[in-house]
C-alpha cells in the first residue's frame, strides 16, 4: 500500500468500514511509515476534539439577550393547540 | 434521564425561577403541556445553548442561528403531543434544530463550487503538515484559544463539507442518517467527511505546530 492509498482509505479505517485484509495492509504500512502514522494519529485526535466541541454552548456575553428574546417569542407564539387538548393527550403520549 | 443542570445552564441569566420545581423530564413535560411559563423558561434555559451552538455551526451566521433557535422551541412546543420521550428532550430538540437549520441551508441560493462536491480527495487536500500534536483531547480540555481556532477552521470549510462534518463527527449521526438528512448518497457522505477531516487536520496542525 502506498502513502496515497493509505490517505485515501484513512477515514474508512478510522470508521471501521474496511475489510480485514485491507485493515492488515493499513496496519503494516503504519508500522513502517512515520508520516502516515502522524496523519492517522492527528486525524483521530481531531475527531475526539470536535466530538467534545458538540457540548459547546453559547458564549456567556450573548446569553442573556438571547434568552430573553427567545422566552418572549416562545410565550407570545400563536396558539396552535388549546389546553384541553393538551391535557387530554397527556395520558397516551408520555 | 433526570434534570441535572450543568454549570452552564445554571449560570444562564434570565427570569428567576426555581428549576427544581420539575423533578425530572416527565414533570417538565407535564408543565410544558400545561403551558406553564416556568416550564418554558426551564426548557429554554436547559437546552437553548446546545441548540444555538448546533445551528451556529451548521449555518455560520448568528442571525440565522437565532432564528433557528426560536423556530426550534416554538416547533417543539407545537409538537409536544407527538413527543414520545424515548430519546430524551435534549436529543429531540437537537434533531428539530438540525432539521430547521438544514431547511435554512436549502433555502439559500445555491452557489456550489464543483471542487466542493468532488468525489475524490483534491491534490491540495493531501496532508502537508506532518508534525505530531502534543495536545491530547482525551486528557486535556479545549481552551478558548483552541476553540476559536477550531470554530474558524470549521467556518472556513465549504458548506458542502462542513455540513457533513458537523452531522457526522460533531453530532454523531451515522453515514446513513447523514445521507438521509442531506438527500445524498452514503458514498458522497463518506467522501465529504474524509475531505473535511483532512482539511481540518491541516488547519489545526498549523496551530498545533506553533503551540
Ligand atoms: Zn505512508
Amino acid at each position: 500500500m502506498t502513502c496515497e492509498e493509505l490517505i485515501a482509505y484513512l477515514s474508512s479505517y478510522i470508521d471501521h468500514e474496511m475489510d480485514a485484509a485491507l485493515v492488515a495492509e493499513v496496519q503494516e504500512h503504519i508500522a513502517h511509515c512515520r508520516n502516515c502514522r502522524v496523519v492517522l494519529d492527528t486525524t483521530q485526535r481531531l475527531i475526539v476534539l470536535v466530538h467534545d466541541e458538540g457540548q459547546r454552548t453559547i458564549p456567556a456575553g450573548q446569553r442573556r439577550a438571547l434568552f430573553e428574546r427567545l422566552h418572549r417569542a416562545f410565550l407570545n407564539r400563536p396558539q396552535t393547540w388549546d389546553d384541553s387538548n393538551a391535557q387530554a393527550s397527556e395520558g397516551n403520549t408520555v | 434521564m433526570g434534570l441535572h443542570l450543568s454549570h452552564e445552564s445554571r449560570a444562564m441569566p434570565g427570569p428567576t425561577i426555581d428549576l427544581t420545581i420539575y423533578e425530572n423530564e416527565e414533570a417538565l413535560l407535564t408543565g410544558l403541556r400545561r403551558r406553564d411559563p416556568d416550564a418554558c423558561a426551564c426548557l429554554i434555559k436547559r437546552f437553548a445553548p446546545l441548540v444555538y451552538a448546533q445551528a451556529m455551526r451548521l449555518l455560520g451566521d448568528a442571525d440565522e442561528a437565532e432564528g433557528v433557535l426560536q423556530q426550534t422551541f416554538i416547533k417543539a412546543c407545537d409538537k409536544l403531543d407527538t413527543y414520545e420521550g424515548r430519546s430524551g428532550l435534549g436529543s429531540w430538540l437537537y434533531r428539530i434544530a438540525t432539521n430547521e437549520a438544514l431547511m435554512h441551508l436549502r433555502q439559500r441560493s445555491p452557489r456550489v463550487d464543483l471542487d466542493d462536491v468532488a468525489e475524490t480527495i483534491q491534490t491540495d487536500e493531501m496532508p502537508q503538515r506532518l508534525t505530531p500534536w502534543t495536545f491530547d483531547p482525551a486528557t486535556a480540555a479545549l481552551n478558548s484559544e483552541l476553540r476559536t481556532v477550531l470554530e474558524q477552521a470549521l467556518a472556513s470549510l465549504p458548506e458542502t463539507l462542513r455540513v457533513v462534518f458537523v452531522l457526522r463527527d460533531i453530532q454523531g449521526l451515522s453515514a446513513k442518517e447523514t445521507a438521509a438528512a442531506l438527500g445524498l448518497g452514503e458514498s458522497a457522505v463518506k467522501v465529504r467527511l474524509h475531505r473535511a477531516r483532512l482539511r481540518l487536520r491541516e488547519l489545526l496542525s498549523a496551530y498545533m505546530q506553533e503551540h
